[in-house]
């Protein structure tokens, strides 16, 4: 980080002037946040398993939102007020192992400031050194080169280097420089990382977080990921668009390889100065270039790097015409849920897009959860679906296996007589659905969807966010992977390979129908295409295609 | 259980072999501090047969695989997400290692261990 320029100097002794109170935390707390979900793909994508899995930045970024939403309204002077209501609404909010963790961090570092006003330096090691023992008590057997790791190595770090001059900044910036050092050393501690060839996660998290407050102290932007590079897999154009700017008309991505080292604190630098949302990809030595610009600056990128490098593909998007599209198509994702009488079955589904959505509403659903892989709904969220429907008997159809939990935990805290049906998969519930009888009893026609669930096989086409070897099977980053009922089972180099790869595993060639529900990263054109692929090569199945708009999985497929 | 015929004889996998990657995975899992043996009965049958599958219960129907396990958590975590967690931790390492489908896992809370107080 550089802390030289005139303008640091000065903010960094106003900081100094300015008691570190209450306040003070509650703002660093602020830039925390921000930053991580500034960097929270770039966490995502350290996750060990190859498919998306949204795990870890996102669990941590809700995590520290519940614990900020607790006191972004609070006026509290002292320190110790202040980090026991973070402890407070972290631990109300923690999500996932990693969330918990966190939380227990914070549990720990308020603990460690009781009874001071303001923060100082040693009161801020004390913290530290708390927070590293509470997180250790919580498990029996910690597993090393993990984010308690990190927590462990900032608090050695910063309790061997404080001298009595230092104050709470110095502390903080030990304390970043010794989790950017541990984060570096977690594969060296724990195999499964190095040999998907990754830091961790959770401490990479850990990290990012601190640094997002030592970067509010040093007046640095907090909402651009300055100077990463990220795995091209990685690269996120979609929520790029959500934040377009007044004035941001064009959308500029160029591929290139660099004349030599690239050198990133510049280049952002530069971009910095012609427009927003910047990201920076890079893959086998290609680098990939995203940014937003005003209309007039639309040239200006691909000249600069024309001047640093080769330019092998140029694309340039209209955004405006652009925002324009998804609105219409967001537009055509209404879709009518059924409505129960009293008495009836009503039946709550977990769908990943629009089209799936629309799909399960034409078979009879009566509410619809948003959710998969990547998000996985709370409880919370599956209850409010049903809680208010005028009839007592539910079925909870989660459609992903790490959302079965949650639906049952939603059978245990209410009432009504809910019955789980646990589908693991898109076509599992699809398939349940179809045993649907509204009038019927509600144990009975659950006991004949779960009979039902294994009548159907699944697959299921993505991209591979980073090389590794599961089960025997060893996939590159960005190789098209196959799953087969939740099972990695081959990875190939396009589409088409990896669904005829996946039907021939699924033994297709003796079953009957094969439905094909395309992703949203995919045109009807496009997908069309794969499908007459796959007709020529199942001549005497029955194939059809349909619009699923799911994330991340090119395909979901159906063979029964 | 989980057997499997090769060209050389057949593998059997036990459900005590289960237990134990469910225990060490639960063990590994942020928030459990120990786990408890069901009823006395179990308590004191691990305590002299020292085998390390206290707590963890499995049962085989010839399809799938289910796995109890009651858990005690560090008082002050979220115990749902600490929960959800073992559950998760322990399908992944047991479907990992031996290729079985597990149908279901029930956790339960059977206590919480109050390290310090706030």
């Amino acid at each position: 980080m550089v802390v030289d320029s005139p303008e640091t100097q000065k903010r960094l002794e106003k900081f100094r002037k300015a008691p570190m109170d209450g306040q003070a935390l509650k703002r660093l707390v602020e830039a925390g946040l921000t930053w991580l979900r500034t960097n929270q793909q770039t966490v995502n994508a350290l996750n060990v398993f190859p498919v998306p899995d949204g795990d870890t930045g996102t669990n941590m970024v809700l995590t520290m939102q519940s614990a900020y939403n607790e006191i972004s309204e609070l006026g509290h002077r002292s320190v110790d007020d202040m980090a026991a209501a973070i402890s407070q609404g972290a631990l109300m909010g923690a999500r996932g192992n990693s969330g918990v963790i966190l939380s227990q961090l914070w549990r720990g570092f308020s603990r460690g400031l009781q009874g001071q006003e303001v923060l100082d330096g040693p009161g801020l090691v004390k913290a530290f050194a708390q927070a590293r023992d509470t997180a250790y008590k919580g498990v029996v057997r910690p597993v090393e080169g993990t984010i308690l790791t990190v927590a462990k190595d900032i608090a050695a770090e910063t309790e061997a280097g404080l001298k009595p001059e230092h104050d709470a900044i110095h502390v903080l910036e030990m304390a970043v420089k010794a989790a950017a050092a541990s984060v570096e050393r977690t594969p060296e501690l724990l195999p499964v990382l190095k040999q998907a060839g990754v830091v961790d996660s959770g401490g990479m998290g850990l990290h990012v977080i601190l640094e997002g407050m030592l970067r509010h102290i040093y007046g640095q932007s907090l909402d651009t990921p300055v100077a990463s590079v990220q795995p091209l897999s990685a690269m996120d154009f979609e929520s790029a668009m959500q934040e377009v700017e007044e004035g941001q008309d064009f959308e500029v991505v160029v591929d290139f390889y660099p004349e030599g080292e690239l050198n990133l604190q510049s280049f952002y630098g530069k971009l910095e100065e012609m427009g927003t949302s910047i990201q920076v990809g890079e893959g086998e030595g290609m680098y990939r270039m995203h940014i937003h610009v005003p209309l007039e600056n639309r040239y200006l990128p691909i000249d600069y790097v024309m001047d640093i490098g080769t330019i092998t593909k140029v694309a340039m998007e209209n955004l405006v015409a652009q925002m324009d599209e998804i609105d219409q198509k967001a537009k055509g994702d209404y879709f009518e849920l059924t409505n129960v009488e009293p008495g009836q079955i009503a039946v709550v589904t977990v769908s990943p897009g629009p089209g799936l959505s629309r799909i399960f509403a034409s078979l009879g659903v009566a509410a619809i959860v948003e959710g998969g892989q990547t998000m996985n709904p709370s409880t919370q969220e599956i209850l409010a679906a049903f809680e208010n429907l005028p009839t007592d008997k539910v079925i909870i159809l989660p459609n992903n296996k790490n959302i079965v939990m949650a639906a049952n935990q939603a059978k245990e805290v209410t009432v009504k007589n809910v019955q789980v049906v646990p589908s693991r998969n898109i076509p599992q519930g699809l398939s349940a659905l179809l045993a649907l009888d509204p009038d019927g009893d509600v144990e009975a026609v659950a006991e004949k969807m779960n009979r039902s669930l294994d009548l159907v096989k699944a697959g299921e086409i993505t991209v591979a966010t980073r090389s590794v070897e599961i089960d025997g099977v060893r996939c590159e980053q960005g190789e098209v992977i196959t799953l087969l009922d939740g099972k990695l089972v081959g990875s190939a180099k396009s589409v088409e390979d990896a669904c005829l790869r996946m039907l021939e595993k699924a033994g297709a060639k003796d079953l009957e129908l094969i439905t094909m529900f395309y992703g949203e990263d995919l045109n009807a054109t496009e997908a069309n295409r794969i499908s007459d692929k796959v007709r020529k090569a199942y001549p005497d199945q029955e194939i059809e295609i349909q619009d699923g708009g799911q994330p991340h999985y090119q395909f979901i497929i159906s063979v029964e | 259980m989980g057997e499997e015929t090769t060209s050389l004889g057949s593998i059997h996998i036990s459900p005590t072999a289960v237990a134990t990657i469910a225990y060490h995975a639960t063990l590994e899992s942020y928030g459990v501090v120990g786990l408890a043996p069901k009823n006395i009965a179990e308590g004191l049958a691990h305590t002299i047969t020292r085998e390390p599958t206290r707590g963890v219960s499995v049962n085989y129907d010839g399809d799938n695989v289910d796995i109890e396990i009651n858990i005690v958590v560090e008082y002050g975590t979220r115990i749902a997400s600490v929960a959800n967690s073992v559950a998760n931790t322990v399908r992944y390492h047991v479907e990992k290692a031996l290729g079985l489908r597990v149908n279901s896992i029930n956790v339960h809370v059977a206590g919480l261990r109050v390290s310090d107080t706030d």
